[in-house]
C-alpha cells in the first residue's frame, strides 16, 4: 500500500505556502478579495488611526474592532535586494529574488520580486505591486471538496528593460 | 526567591546524524548525567524539552513525556516542551530557572534538540517558511535567513563600512574555536582565503558565513542552590540574570534592520539583574547563525560601540586574549545549529568556562553570557551566568 509520503516522489508532508482564504476560514477575506481586484489593502483603526500591516481584526494599539480597509500605495522603492541561490524552498524559482522595499509613504517590508531579469534589480529601483492567482484551498464541506480560489502578490520592476 | 545553579551539561554528537530525534535526546541525556556523576535520573523532578520542528520533521508532538520515558526520568513538578525556534533552548532554561527560583521545581533537566536532516533536504528549508510570519513573509519565499541576513549585511556594510573580510574573520575564528568542541559538526580550521572564495549563498554571505543544518541535542541540569550543594562539588555557577525581548515579528514592522533595539533591551535587563555591565563579561556564546549577526551582537550587547563590530573582530577583541572571548567552542558556525539544542550547548560551555574545565579556558572569567535571536530577528534572548566568588 502506498503511503502519502510517496506522492509526487516528495518526502513527508508538503506545506501550504499561502494563507487560508475564503470567508469560512478567515475574517480578513476582504484583503484577498481586494488582491483579486488588483488592490493592495490593509486595515486602519477608525478610533485611533493606527495603520496595521499585516491586516488585523483588532487594532494592536487601542484594541478597537472598529477597523476599515484602506488602499496601500502600489509603488515601492528598493532599499536592498538579495538573490538567493541555495536553499530556495520548493515552490519558488531558483534563484529567488527578494527585496526590502519602502512602500511609497508607508512602511518598509520584504517582498518577493518577480518578472525580473536575474541580477538586474538595483538599490533605488522602483517596483510595483502585482497580484495573481495561486493554488486553491481544497476545502471540505460535508462530503464535498470545493476548491476555493486564492490570490497572492509580489512586486515587479517598473522599468520594462529590467523585466523578463 | 531562591538562587538557581547549573550543575551538569552534555551533548550528543552534532552533525548529519544517522539517528532519530529520540536517539539524539538519549545521547544528550546520558552525556549530561555522565558529566556530573553526583546527579542521576532519580534526582530529576522536572523536564523541559526544547525543540522547534518536532512536528514537521520528527512527526511527534507531546515530546517531553517521550524524552522523560527514554531517559528514565519520572517528573513531578513540570514536564513540557518550549518552542522559540533558534532560542528554544535558552527559553527552556529561562522557564526552568523561573520555576526553580519560585519553588515550583527543585532539580530540572532542560534538554533540546532537532533532527533537521530528513531523507530529502528541502524539507528543512520548507519548514522555515512557518517560522517567520507564514502568511505575510513566508508566502514570499522568505524562510529564515540567509536572505534577510544577507540584506542586513549589505545595509551594515553600507552604513558602517563593515568589510566582507571582517565577516569572514568571524567564520575563521569560530571554525578555529570549533576544535575545542569534540562533538561539534565541523572540526576543521579554515583560512581567510578559503572563506572569501567560498560558494555564494546569498551575497555577501558565502558558505562559511552560514551555519549548517544540524542534527543534535544537548542537555543541562538546573537546581536550586540548596540542591546544587548536594549534587555537585564543583564551583557553583548561577544564573544571574535573563532577558527576552520582542518588539515586532513581521518584516513590515521592523524599524531598523541593523540596529537591534530588542537586544539592547534584553541585555540591559539581564545585566541589571546580575548587577554587572557588558565590561564584566569575559566569555560569551552569541548567536552566530551568520557571520554578520555576531558582528551586530558585539555592538548591541555593548562589547563595542555601534558600528564597530567589524573592527572589533579584526583586532582580535572577540578572541581568546581579547576583551571578551566569543563563541569559545565554535558557536553555531562550527558546532552547527539544531535549534532547540543551541542555547543549551551555549549554557553548558559557559558553565564549563566558569568552572574552569572547558577545553580551552578564558582565564579569570567570573561572568559569562549566552545570546540567541530567533525568527526573522524577531526575538532576542540573553542569559547571564556567574560563578561563586
Amino acid at each position: 500500500m502506498r503511503g502519502i509520503s510517496r506522492l509526487d516522489g516528495k518526502y513527508a508532508v508538503t506545506m501550504d505556502l499561502y494563507p487560508p482564504q475564503g470567508k469560512e476560514f478567515t475574517r480578513i477575506q476582504p484583503f484577498f478579495d481586494n488582491l483579486k481586484d488588483g488592490r493592495f489593502t490593509t486595515t486602519k483603526c477608525k478610533d485611533c488611526g493606527k495603520l496595521s500591516y499585516p491586516p488585523r481584526i483588532i487594532c494592536p494599539q487601542c484594541l478597537s474592532e472598529n477597523l476599515e480597509w484602506v488602499d496601500l500605495p502600489k509603488e515601492a522603492t528598493v532599499l536592498v535586494s538579495v538573490v538567493e541561490e541555495i536553499g530556495v524552498p520548493v515552490g519558488f524559482e531558483t534563484p529567488l529574488c527578494l527585496a526590502m522595499v519602502k512602500l511609497d509613504g508607508a512602511f518598509t517590508f520584504i517582498t518577493r520580486i518577480i518578472n525580473c531579469k536575474p541580477g538586474a534589480l538595483e538599490e533605488g529601483d522602483k517596483v510595483r505591486f502585482v497580484s495573481y492567482e495561486v493554488e486553491p484551498f481544497p476545502a471540505e464541506f460535508g462530503r464535498e471538496t470545493v476548491e476555493i480560489k486564492r490570490y497572492y502578490f509580489a512586486f515587479e520592476p517598473v522599468d520594462e528593460n529590467k523585466r523578463k | 526567591m531562591r538562587k538557581v545553579c547549573i550543575i551538569a551539561g552534555g551533548m550528543s554528537q552534532w552533525g548529519v546524524r544517522q539517528a532519530t530525534l529520540r536517539e539524539l535526546f538519549q545521547e544528550a541525556g546520558k552525556a549530561c548525567f555522565e558529566d556530573n556523576p553526583m546527579v542521576t535520573n532519580k534526582d530529576i523532578d522536572g523536564l523541559i524539552v526544547a525543540s522547534a520542528y518536532t512536528e514537521r520533521l520528527a512527526t511527534q508532538t507531546h515530546l517531553a513525556p517521550l524524552i522523560a520515558e527514554h531517559l528514565g526520568i519520572k517528573t513531578r513538578s513540570v514536564c513540557a516542551r518550549v518552542e522559540l525556534l533558534c532560542a528554544s533552548g535558552s527559553s527552556a532554561i529561562i522557564m526552568a530557572y523561573g520555576l526553580i527560583k519560585a519553588g515550583v521545581a527543585d532539580v530540572v533537566m532542560v534538554a533540546g534538540g532537532e533532527k533537521l536532516n530528513t531523507p530529502q533536504k528541502w524539507e528543512a528549508f520548507y519548514s522555515q517558511l512557518c517560522s517567520v510570519d507564514h502568511d505575510y513573509d513566508g508566502a514570499h519565499g522568505l524562510g529564515l535567513p540567509p536572505a534577510a541576513l544577507a540584506m542586513v549585511a549589505k545595509l551594515h556594510m553600507k552604513k558602517y563600512g563593515t568589510k566582507e573580510e571582517q565577516l569572514a574573520m568571524v567564520s575563521v575564528k569560530n571554525r578555529r574555536n570549533g576544535l575545542n568542541n569534540p562533538k561539534g559538526q565541523f572540526r576543521e580550521c579554515i583560512d581567510l582565503d578559503t572563506a572569501m572564495c567560498a560558494k555564494v549563498v546569498a551575497k555577501p554571505l558565502k558558505l562559511y558565513d552560514c551555519c549548517p543544518l544540524t542534527d543534535g541535542a544537548a542537555a543541562v541540569i538546573l537546581a536550586s542552590e540548596e540542591k546544587a550543594k548536594e549534587l555537585t562539588d564543583r564551583p557553583l555557577v548561577y544564573i544571574m540574570g535573563t532577558g527576552q525581548c520582542t518588539l515586532y515579528n513581521a518584516s513590515a514592522n521592523k524599524v531598523d534592520w541593523t540596529s537591534w533595539e530588542a537586544l539592547r533591551i534584553a541585555s540591559k535587563k539581564a545585566y541589571d539583574e546580575a548587577g554587572i555591565t557588558a565590561k564584566d563579561i569575559k566569555v560569551a556564546q552569541v548567536h552566530d547563525c551568520f557571520s554578520i549577526s555576531e558582528i551586530i551582537e558585539y555592538e548591541e550587547l555593548g562589547f563595542c560601540k555601534k558600528g564597530e563590530g567589524g573592527p572589533f573582530v579584526e583586532s582580535g577583541q572577540s578572541d581568546f586574549g581579547g576583551q571578551v572571548a566569543v563563541n569559545t567552542d565554535g558557536g553555531l558556525l562550527s558546532c552547527g545549529h539544531p535549534f532547540g539544542g543551541t542555547g543549551i550547548r551555549q549554557g553548558m560551555e559557559i558553565m564549563k568556562q566558569l568552572q574552569g574545565r572547558a577545553a580551552k579556558n578564558v582565564e579569570g572569567a567570573q561572568f559569562g553570557l549566552t545570546h540567541n535571536f530567533s525568527g526573522m530577528i524577531a526575538a532576542q534572548t540573553v542569559l547571564v551566568y556567574g560563578r561563586e566568588k
